[in-house]
């Protein structure tokens, strides 16, 4: 018969397909690398986001590559971006990143006049202080290519997929409330894009995508897809 | 069969091995001089995807979509783990580092400004430094430093004398101050001079 017993499955051996092959109507064999991460219930609608973004073939070989204790936290990043890609078309998650770089350089700044402030109400003597004048004109220079690269030692994905793991991952177009990542309606394709579209729009143009090499290794598993 | 207008196929036909029509998708955003772009979009979504998501824009959309796609498909090959949502974290941390540092900064702030001998010792500067650092404004900030240029360090004791014409709440405890502070520098000659503080 069809069904066939999957040991590695995570639907506790219900000997049903995983999400993945009963997405792509095919019969689930033993080894499925799918399998682990995209159970039968909530995993087809996972897969399909997935699938229509990064296609099945693409997902596998780069799971191949990623060391297997790695590959639950590549599933989740994967289908976050899958997610984020089909919610907006044009700038997918680099939308989040631009708006989360931005307020960064806004804090920043913040932060550097107050501590020049504090620097001169803490002198011993009363004596003139200097007070450097921060410029503010630095935002304006920010563009794509002030994206940051990739630190691994800083990663903590709860704060990312809390309001996520909350809610269902179908591919429902009706926007999400939430303070977090998914606090942004969904905008159509043809027309003009929300606040995060229009952050994104202003530094795509900015500049080229950033090319130059990270400098810290991202582990072994990049020193094989990765070709210099 | 004579091509529209490139003498070379695109990056994406180059890459495919397949002839270059005049209405390909890939060719005005994928010009033959940049192989690793779409190398790059290729192996992490396809070129039958990027295909079928290019279709479904708009024209005067796609090139902030593949430029978007190229950035994602750059970050997922350095850290085939977390690609972008690396990126993401490491805002998000730097993020609360940041606002942490910030309250930090705004608590220590206001304790300076509860402290009436402070602003007594420096009173017509620390005035300024506190209106500029509640305000949050530059002018302020500029103010006091125009207003620096008037007092040279030999008359910084002199300008002391300038009755407080503000209403900072601090200004009894000020002048008791003032008064404690002028009797050790009675001999200095320079008291003579005074000028009117131009604020």
């Amino acid at each position: 018969m069809s069904s066939s017993g999957n040991p590695s499955s995570s639907s506790g051996g219900g000997g049903g397909p995983c999400g993945a092959c009963k997405f792509l109507r095919r019969k689930c064999v033993a080894g499925c690398i799918f399998a682990p991460y995209f159970d039968s219930e909530q995993g087809a609608a996972h897969f399909a986001a997935v699938h229509k973004v990064f296609g099945a073939s693409n997902v596998s070989k780069l799971l191949h590559h990623v060391p297997e204790h790695k590959r639950p936290d590549a599933v989740v990043s994967i289908c976050f971006e899958a997610q984020a890609r089909l919610r907006d078309p044009i700038y997918g998650c680099v939308s989040h990143i631009v708006s989360l770089q931005q307020q960064v350089v806004s804090l920043q700044t913040e932060l550097s006049y107050l501590q020049a402030h504090l620097a001169t109400l803490e002198l011993p003597q009363p004596q003139p202080p200097q007070v450097p004048v921060s410029s503010s004109g630095s935002l304006q220079a920010l563009s794509i290519t002030d994206l940051p690269t990739i630190s691994p030692s800083v990663y903590d994905l709860s704060s990312i997929f809390e309001p996520v793991m909350s809610s269902t991952w179908a591919m429902q177009q009706q926007p999400r409330p939430s303070d977090h990542l998914f606090g942004v309606p969904s905008s159509s394709n043809m027309g003009g894009g929300g606040e995060l579209q229009a952050l994104a729009r202003e530094f795509i143009h900015g500049g080229q995508m950033p090319a130059q090499p990270s400098p810290g290794t991202s582990g072994s598993a990049s020193s094989v897809i990765k070709r210099e | 069969m004579a091509s529209s207008s490139t003498n070379s196929p695109c990056a994406a036909c180059k890459f495919l091995r397949r002839k270059c029509q005049p209405e390909c998708v890939f060719a005005p955003y994928f010009p033959p001089d940049q192989p690793q772009k779409f190398a790059n979009v290729h192996k992490v979504f396809g070129a039958s995807n990027v295909t079928k998501l290019l279709n479904e824009l708009h024209p005067s959309q796609r090139e902030d979509a593949v430029n978007s796609l190229a950035y994602e498909a750059d970050m997922r090959l350095r850290d085939p783990v977390y690609g972008c949502v690396g990126v993401i974290s490491l805002l998000q941390h730097q993020l609360r580092q940041l606002q942490i540092d910030l309250s930090c900064a705004k608590s220590e702030l206001s304790k300076y400004q509860s402290l009436g001998i402070l602003a007594a010792t420096h009173q017509s500067l620390g005035i300024n430094l506190l209106a500029g650092a509640a305000d949050g404004t530059a002018t302020a900030v500029r103010d006091h430093y125009h207003h620096h240029q008037f007092f040279p360090r030999e008359q910084m004791f002199g300008g002391l004398d300038v009755p407080a014409g503000n209403n900072y709440d601090g200004g009894i405890l000020a002048i008791g101050q003032i008064t404690q502070f002028q009797q050790p520098r009675a001999a200095a000659g320079d008291d003579g001079r005074r000028t009117v503080d131009p604020s």
